[in-house]
């Protein structure tokens, strides 16, 4: 059966990596990214013109909607959603907390999540299938790390929307997931000093940080049919890290 | 740059991250002296002098700084 894969942040390097993971022919991604539909160039050249790309602003209510309603008239009900935007992290004590910059990452990260499953987690529930996963981070595990106080709050909401979801649609057989990577070596870390970057890795007790071709892997089996009765879950992918 | 120079560009930058004006920075130093001063901390006190001398630290040349004096010369080594 042929799948409809809408990503968001798919111009990232998992998404990217993802895309060429899952894609088998036959199937449609929606790639979503945000004036950087450039990196998909070479996603492309594999998936051809079942790779439909999205220029979308999700800090914005309006073209998050406008996104939305497009997809649900080309293409109707995705039968895979897998989100993974966010903003860069912001290593700042609390006195500093900026709740602009918080806002917005909380619209990109958690509000537009939940208005695309509010838009099309009703058709997957009907249809009885369908797979969602968001990105965490291994810091929602355990004690999270100082300094990180909006990417927490973000990336905690945005787990509580997946166990909330995860719980009223196990009932129709669609699943929802989150996979939480150790520090991943992506574009995501180019403003990250490579100090705390060097640090990281030799906290980890395989002496690395996570690589997209760790996490990628661990993705495409939630999203795989076989992952059918797993849901809820969140996958550390953390080297023995945090778990 | 003058050792003078030095010092008071990292004592600056204690009194940054350590939200503290009156931290007075002596070579004898460690991270037992200041209450919040872990290791999370060490790195970012180490981020911010890398921007502020325009350095570049390895993690191995800083991972078993003993004091502030061990600090101030590395930071004196990489400067000029």
């Amino acid at each position: 059966m042929p799948y409809t894969y809408l990503i968001t942040g798919a111009t990232s390097d998992v998404g990217a990596a993802l895309i060429r993971r899952v894609w088998k022919p036959g199937d449609i991604i929606l790639a979503q990214g945000a004036n950087d539909l450039d990196r998909l160039d070479g996603v492309r050249e594999l998936c051809g013109d079942a790779l439909h790309c999205y220029n979308v602003d999700l800090t914005g209510e309006e073209s998050l909607t406008a996104f939305i309603e497009e997809i649900r008239r080309d293409f109707g009900c995705p039968t895979h959603i897998v989100h993974l935007p966010a903003l860069r992290v912001i290593n700042t004590k609390f006195r500093n907390f900026d709740e602009q910059r918080f806002l917005l990452d909380f619209n990109v990260q958690v509000l537009s999540a939940l208005r695309i499953c509010k838009a099309f987690l009703p058709g997957m529930m009907k249809a009885k299938f369908g797979r969602l996963l968001f990105m965490l981070t291994d810091y929602i595990i355990g004690v999270p790390p100082k300094n990180t106080t909006a990417y927490i709050v973000a990336k905690n909401a945005l787990r509580g929307l997946a166990r909330s979801l995860a719980t009223e649609a196990a009932p129709s057989g669609v699943t929802v997931n989150c996979v939480a990577p150790y520090m991943m070596e992506t574009r995501f870390l180019q403003d990250t000093p490579d100090l705390i970057v060097e640090a990281s890795a030799a906290a980890n007790p395989m002496g690395r940080n996570a690589r997209v071709e760790d996490v990628v892997p661990a993705m495409a089996f939630l999203l795989s049919d076989e992952a059918g009765f797993i849901s809820g879950a969140e996958l550390p992918v953390t080297g023995g890290a945090k778990y | 740059m003058s050792e003078q120079e030095i010092f008071d560009g990292v004592q600056e930058i204690f009194r940054t991250v350590f939200d503290d004006d009156e931290i007075v920075l002596t070579r004898e130093m460690t991270a037992d002296d200041i209450e919040d001063w872990d290791s999370l901390e060490q790195i970012n006190l180490l981020v911010a002098i890398e921007k502020k001398f325009s350095i570049k630290f390895k993690l191995e040349d800083v991972k078993n700084l003993p004091n502030v004096g061990a600090m101030l010369d590395l930071v004196k080594r990489l400067a000029g």
